[in-house]
C-alpha cells in the first residue's frame, strides 16, 4: 500500500491542497493567499513526480497506472496548470468579485486531467473526464458579468453532458458483450472469437465512444461548440481548455485505442480517417473568416487536433506502434506549450487594457509599434502554430509528416500539406494586423498609453519561459525526441 | 414469466419517457420522467439488481425528481399559480401516470411473491455493491467525491452570479461591450 501512496503522490498532493484551499476560503477569503496555495499546489505536485518515477509502472488497484507515460503527461498537464494559475493573477486582478475559488477549480480540474492520463478501466477514465469537466464549467462560468461566459458555460455543460452519455452508452455496449471494463481487459476480450451479430454491438459501441470523444476533442461534425466557448470563456480558461482539457483527453483515447486494440477495426480506421480529414480541411477553412482571435485559434485546435489523428490512423495502419506513439506525444507537446504561449499573450494583452476579453483582430492593430516585444512574441507563437522550421511546431509537423510516409498515408498527408497551406494564411493575417500603423481613432491596442501598460514580471517570466521553450525545443529536440522515444505505453 | 414482466416494464418506460419529452408543461413532464424512472427500477428489479433498484428510485425518482417538481411548483405562487394548480389537477392529467404506476406496483407485487432470482445472470445483493465499492474501485469513490466537490464549488459560485446582479445595481447599468459576430 505505502509504494500504492508512492505511485498516487501527485495526484494526492493536488487533491490535498485542495482541500486545504478549500478550507482557507471558508475561513477567511484573500486572495493572495489562495493565489500562492495555488501556485504551492501544482509546484509540490510536479515535485512529487520524482518519487513516482522511481517505481514507476506500477499498477494501483485496476483503476490507475502509474507509467512513464502518465506521468509524462501528469508532468504537463501540471505545468499548463501552473502557467494558468501564474496568469490568473494579473488577469483576475482588474476583475472584481470573489476570486479565489478559480484556483480551487484550477486545481480539481487538473486533478481529472492526472486522472483521465492515467486511467486504464473505464471508470476511471469516464470519472476522470467528469471532474475535468465539471470544474471547466464553473471556469468558464466565472466572470461575474458578461453574457458570453455564461452562454459559453451551458452550451459547453449540455454538449458535453449529452457527448458523456454517449461515451457511457457505448460503453455499455461493449460490457455487454465482452463482460469487462479495464482496457486491457477489452482487448484481451477482443482477441476470442466473437458471434457476429455480437461483432455489431461492439462495433456501434465502438463508433459511440468515438462519437463522444470526437465531441470532447471538437473534431469535425461534432465541433460546434469549440468557437463559441473559447470566445466566451475568459482567457486564461481557454488556454486551460485548449491544453489541458484536450491534452489529456487525446492522451487518454490514444491509451484507449492501443490497450483495447480498437486499431483492428477497419470501418473505424476508415471513419477516424474521414474524421481527420474533415477536421483539417474545415477547421482551417473556417478559422479564414473569422475576425476574433479566441474564434481563430478555436478553428485552429480543431485542425491540430485532426493532425494528431494522423498518429491513431498511422498505428491501425501499421498495426504497432513505429513512429506513431512518438509523433502523437511530441505533437501533443509542441500543441501544448505553443497554445499557452499564444494564450498567455492574449491574456497579458487583454488583462493590461480593460476589464473585458479584447480578443477582436482590430483590438490588436499596431501593436508592432506600441509593445514590438509583446507583438514580437505573438508572432513567434503563431509562427510555431503554423509549423515554420526553428519552431517546437515545425519538429512536430515534422513527425507527424514522417509517422504518415512511414504508414503511406497519402490522402492524410494531401490535407495535412493543403491545411497547412491554408493556416497559413490565417496566422499572418494576425501578424499583419499587428505591424499596420494604428487606425485613426481606433480602440483597443493603439489608444493605449505605452506608460500605463506594465508587465508584471511574473507574465514576463511565463512568456519568456514559453517562447525559449519553443525555440529550443525548435532547434534542439533531440533531448525531449530520445526522452519520448522511450516512452512506452 | 420475467420476460412478459420486462417486456411489460419496458413499454411503460417507452410510453412514459415519450410522454415525458412531448409535454408542454414542466410539470407535467416531470410526472411522466418520474414514472419512467420507476419503471427502470422495475427492470432492474428483474435484472436482479435490487440494490440498483433501490437506489433509482431513492436518488432519481425520489431526492432530483421531487426537488424539481417543488421548484417548478415554487415558482408558481399567486393567484395565477392556483388557477394553473387547479388545472394541473384535471383528471386528464394525472389518470394516464396513475394507471401506468398501477401497472408497474402489480407487477412489482406479483414479483415480490413469486420472484425466484434473475433468469440470466446472478442476483448482486447490496452487500456486494459495497464490497466492491470500497474494495478494489475504493479510488473511484474517492475520485467521485472530488467531482462532487467541483461540482459544489461550481455551483456555488455561478449561482453566486445572480445573487450579485440582483443587489449590484452598477452591473446593470452598465453593459459589457460584446462585439460578437454571428458567421460560423
Amino acid at each position: 500500500m505505502e509504494t500504492g501512496i508512492q505511485a498516487l503522490l501527485a495526484p494526492l498532493v493536488v487533491s490535498i491542497v485542495a482541500l486545504i484551499l478549500m478550507m482557507q476560503i471558508a475561513f477567511k477569503r484573500h486572495a493572495i493567499v489562495s493565489w500562492l496555495l495555488g501556485c504551492t499546489g501544482f509546484i509540490l505536485a510536479i515535485l512529487a513526480l520524482k518519487p513516482m518515477a522511481d517505481i514507476v509502472p506500477k499498477m494501483v488497484t485496476p483503476l490507475l497506472l502509474s507509467d512513464q507515460y502518465s506521468l509524462f503527461f501528469s508532468a504537463l498537464i501540471l505545468f499548463s496548470g501552473l502557467i494558468t494559475t501564474l496568469l490568473a493573477k494579473d488577469y483576475l486582478q482588474n476583475r472584481r468579485g470573489e476570486n479565489e475559488e478559480f484556483y480551487l477549480l484550477l486545481l480539481l480540474s487538473s486533478l481529472g486531467a492526472m486522472i483521465l492520463v492515467s486511467a486504464t478501466h473505464v471508470a476511471s477514465f469516464l470519472l476522470g473526464m467528469e471532474l475535468l469537466g465539471v470544474a471547466l464549467y464553473a471556469l468558464i462560468a466565472y466572470p461575474e458579468r458578461g453574457q458570453l461566459p455564461l452562454e459559453a458555460a451551458i452550451k459547453y455543460l449540455i454538449l458535453s453532458g449529452a457527448a458523456s452519455a454517449i461515451l457511457l452508452f457505448g460503453f455499455a455496449l461493449i460490457y455487454a458483450v465482452l463482460g469487462t471494463l479495464s482496457f486491457v481487459g477489452i482487448g484481451q476480450a477482443l482477441t476470442q472469437p466473437i458471434l457476429e451479430d455480437q461483432q455489431l454491438l461492439i462495433l456501434l459501441g465502438t463508433a459511440m465512444v468515438f462519437t463522444g470523444i470526437g465531441f470532447k476533442l471538437s473534431l469535425v461534425p461534432f465541433h460546434m461548440w469549440t468557437p463559441d466557448v473559447y470566445q466566451g470563456a475568459p482567457v486564461p480558461v481557454t488556454g486551460f481548455l485548449a491544453t489541458v482539457s484536450k491534452g489529456a483527453i487525446f492522451a487518454a483515447l490514444l491509451r484507449l485505442f492501443i490497450d483495447a486494440e480498437l486499431y483492428q477495426y477497419q470501418g473505424l480506421m476508415l471513419s477516424l480517417s474521414v474524421l481527420a480529414i474533415a477536421s483539417m480541411l474545415a477547421g482551417n477553412l473556417l478559422a479564414l473568416k473569422q475576425d476574433n482571435l479566441k474564434r481563430i485559434l478555436a478553428y485552429s485546435s480543431i485542425a491540430h487536433i485532426g493532425y494528431l489523428f494522423i498518429t491513431l490512423i498511422v498505428y491501425g495502419v501499421l498495426q504497432q506502434p513505429g513512429l506513431a506513439v512518438e509523433a502523437a506525444t511530441f505533437y501533443l507537446s509542441a500543441y501544448i506549450i505553443t497554445s499557452l504561449a499564444a494564450f498567455s499573450l492574449l491574456s497579458i494583452i487583454s488583462s493590461n487594457i480593460s476589464e473585458t476579453d479584447l480578443d477582436d483582430i482590430s483590438h490588436i492593430q499596431g501593436l508592432f509599434w506600441r509593445q514590438p516585444m509583446l507583438a514580437l512574441m505573438l508572432t513567434i507563437a503563431l509562427l510555431s502554430l503554423a509549423g515554420i522550421p526553428l519552431t517546437v511546431g515545425f519538429i512536430g509537423k515534422f513527425y507527424i509528416f514522417t509517422a504518415g510516409i512511414e504508414g503511406s498515408l497519402w490522402v492524410l498527408l494531401a490535407a495535412l500539406i493543403i491545411g497547412s497551406g491554408i493556416s497559413i494564411y490565417y496566422y499572418l493575417r494576425i501578424v499583419f494586423q499587428m505591424t499596420m500603423k494604428e487606425p485613426a481613432g481606433g480602440s483597443g491596442a493603439a489608444n493605449m498609453d505605452p506608460n500605463s501598460v506594465r508587465l508584471s514580471v511574473l507574465s514576463k517570466f511565463v512568456v519568456w519561459l514559453l517562447i525559449f521553450m519553443m525555440l529550443y525545443l525548435g532547434v534542439l529536440p533531440q533531448t525531449l525526441m530520445e526522452y519520448l522515444g522511450g516512452l512506452s505505453l | 414469466m420475467e420476460l412478459i414482466l420486462f417486456y411489460i416494464a419496458a413499454a411503460v418506460a417507452l410510453f412514459a419517457t415519450v410522454f415525458a419529452l412531448t409535454r408542454s408543461n414542466a410539470a407535467h413532464a416531470l410526472i411522466y420522467l418520474i414514472v419512467s424512472l420507476l419503471a427502470v427500477a422495475v427492470i432492474f428489479f428483474l435484472l436482479g439488481a435490487p440494490f440498483a433498484a433501490a437506489l433509482e428510485i431513492l436518488v432519481y425518482a425520489g431526492a432530483i425528481m421531487v426537488l424539481f417538481v417543488f421548484v417548478i411548483m415554487m415558482l408558481n405562487l399567486g393567484e395565477e399559480g392556483q388557477e394553473r394548480e387547479r388545472q394541473r389537477m384535471h383528471p386528464a392529467v394525472w389518470v394516464v401516470p396513475a394507471l401506468l404506476s398501477t401497472i408497474l406496483l402489480v407487477e412489482m407485487v406479483v414479483l415480490l411473491t413469486k420472484f425466484d432470482g434473475p433468469q440470466t445472470g446472478a442476483l448482486i445483493t447490496a452487500k456486494q455493491v459495497g464490497m466492491s465499492l470500497y474494495g478494489p474501485y475504493v479510488l473511484a469513490v474517492e475520485i467521485a467525491s472530488m467531482l462532487l466537490l467541483a461540482g459544489l464549488v461550481g455551483a456555488y459560485h455561478v449561482g453566486r452570479r445572480f445573487r450579485s446582479n440582483d443587489s449590484d445595481e452598477q452591473s446593470i447599468a452598465k453593459p459589457t461591450p460584446e462585439s460578437r459576430e454571428v458567421n460560423n
